[in-house]
């Protein structure tokens, strides 16, 4: 079978294994787009991996002042997790913690889901019975009275049970600089894009893992398949030239968003050609046994 | 399917009770049926024929045209569906509606929207006292729901309201938002004696300056409010032009009850 090829980048024939998840958004107004942009950052800081960070999530985009309820300017963002519970507990202290205390913000439903999560019907008892509850064309909104004037949050908003967490792109090449050139591109690109973050460091993680470790109560451990250093001394996956590979992962409110976004990454990242260093693009799974969702490489270019 | 109408034909010698005329109860029932129903409110029976020239069909959609101040009840309980009232309505305009919408051209009586749970009423011109108050039978007035009325309202605009959003283009009589337990009145060309006596949680949102403040309403200076920005967003949502910015002076009250709702006076 030939290899395909994407601008001389190789496509690797194989799948993305991802999982599905709980999910959420929600609309941060504030005074200034930069600080509606300084709440959400703060809000969605710390929120990689469900692995210890509790939950995983991300700016989606930027909103004007038309699109926001308030006509503030005003930033989405999407908040995912393995069950309802703690995806439940997970918005109420990171909106509690970061956008309530953030100065002049606002915080607003971003989904109708089939489901509903408190939101300001849990952080409404920091008013201390001096909070006011308003009715607008049915929806609940609380004002909370803070030093700054008071804080306008939404009583409920909507969760998806059909969230899908891990679709992932790794990309090899010959030069660190050139894979996390092509990265970048590829995370911007995404970003552009409805219904999906990229939650680690500017949507790049370089710490790839598999399962387990040697380690007792080590859950998850190096990639070492993956590994540039190791190529001579385990089961590697990448050829002798290749100097450095990072990994974008990609969770979404539906398993189509996630196909869209792989869709322009892969399409980004062969932008720069194998003459920029990228060799190839490939993507990570546990052969297929755990994640129900299967995002193929070449149907997705295809 | 045209619109159900009914056309008044002359004056009527009594009131008329008009709360069969609604599209729950007008459903499936042949003209003449219609035609048959008693809306009288004296010993001398009086039926939908005697008073009114019915026409089309569509019971979702009901017109009334040529109505006078004595057509009482129309789209009391409504449950659904649209009404229009091309002309005045009587007394207890969409009282205890629950959903739809109601729109008259002309003025209403008392207790238009009295006690409503629900659903949309908009009236051109005046209402008479206690529109959005207590209904007969009731506890308390408005419980949810959208009002607007274009012109001025007579006194007790909103007694005992729970939840919902009254509108005024005009002015509102005195005791508007009177013993009001929550919900909000935003009123555009303010309100005579004794705004917010007794209230309790409501919010009573004054474009103007109102004449006389009640002593029992404390002032927390002027601030900036989000949520005049977002009530401000929904109503353009409704169509309706309303400039209310975010800086408002806020005085709680009424001190002599709770003390949890407010005025917010546009500064």
């Amino acid at each position: 079978m030939p290899e395909l090829k994407v601008k001389g980048i190789t496509i690797i024939e194989t799948f993305a294994e991802a999982f599905p998840m709980v999910g959420t958004r929600i609309i941060i107004t504030a005074p200034t787009m930069e600080w509606a942009l300084i709440s959400a950052r703060t809000m969605t800081g710390f929120a990689t991996s469900v692995i210890a960070c509790g939950a995983e999530a991300g700016i989606e985009r930027t909103l004007t002042r038309k699109e926001t309820p308030d006509g503030r300017p005003g930033v989405a963002v999407l908040l995912f997790t393995m069950n309802a519970d703690k995806l439940q507990t997970q918005l109420r202290n990171r909106v509690g913690q970061c956008v309530l205390t953030s100065p002049g913000s606002a915080c607003f439903a971003g989904l109708e889901g089939e489901k509903s999560l408190k939101l300001g019907s849990s952080l409404r008892f920091f008013g201390d019975g001096w909070q006011m509850s308003k009715v607008l064309g049915g929806k609940r909104y609380w004002r909370i009275p803070v030093m700054d004037g008071e804080f306008v949050c939404e009583d409920k908003t909507g969760m998806t049970k059909k969230a899908v967490g891990g679709g992932n792109l790794l990309v090899l090449g010959k030069t660190h600089k050139s894979v996390l050139a092509a990265c970048t591109r590829a995370v911007k690109a995404m970003a552009a894009l409805p219904d999906v973050i990229t939650p680690f460091p500017g949507g790049i993680v370089r710490s790839g893992s598999k399962v387990g470790s040697k380690y007792k109560g080590q859950i998850a451990s190096t990639n070492d398949a993956y590994c540039p250093s190791l190529k001579g001394a385990v089961k590697t996956e990448l050829p002798l030239n290749v100097e450095a590979v990072l990994e974008i992962v990609i969770d979404g409110l539906t398993a189509d968003a996630i196909s869209k976004a792989m869709y322009a990454g892969i399409h980004a990242i062969a932008k720069g050609g194998a003459r920029e260093g990228v060799t190839h693009i490939t993507a990570g799974n546990y052969g297929g046994n755990l994640g129900p969702h299967h995002f193929h490489l070449k149907e997705i270019v295809g | 399917m045209s619109a159900l109408i009914f056309e008044l034909k002359d004056t009527p010698g009594q009131r008329l009770d008009l709360s069969p005329l609604v599209p729950e109860r007008l459903a499936g029932l042949s003209r003449k049926d219609i035609e048959a129903l008693p809306i009288g409110t004296t010993r001398e029976t009086l039926t939908v024929g005697d008073a009114f020239k019915v026409k089309g069909k569509d019971a979702e959609n009901i017109h009334f045209v040529g109505t006078d101040d004595r057509c009482d009840k129309i789209g009391a309980s409504l449950a659904g569906g649209a009404i229009f009232v091309d002309g005045d309505a009587g007394a207890s305009l969409g009282a205890q509606m629950k959903s739809g919408k109601i729109g008259v051209t002309g003025s209403a009586g008392v207790l238009a929207g009295a006690s409503m749970a629900g659903g949309e009423i908009t009236i051109r011109r005046d209402v008479r006292a206690q529109a959005c108050g207590v209904a007969f039978g009731e506890t308390m007035g408005m419980k949810g729901g959208f009002v607007t009325i274009g012109g001025d309202t007579g006194p007790l605009l909103g007694e005992r309201m729970r939840r919902g959003l009254v509108v005024v283009g005009g002015r509102a009589g005195d005791y508007a938002g009177g013993r009001m337990i929550a919900g909000t009145l935003v009123l555009k060309r303010g309100a005579g004696r004794y705004a917010g006596y007794g209230n309790r949680r409501g919010s009573l949102v004054f474009l103007e300056k109102p004449k006389d403040i009640l002593p029992t309403f404390s002032d927390c200076g002027v601030m900036e409010f989000d949520y005049l920005r977002l009530l401000e967003e929904w109503l353009h949502a409704q169509d309706i032009r309303i400039r209310l910015g975010a800086r408002a002076r806020r005085l709680m009250g009424d001190m002599a009850v709770l003390g949890k709702g407010e005025m917010l006076i546009l500064a």
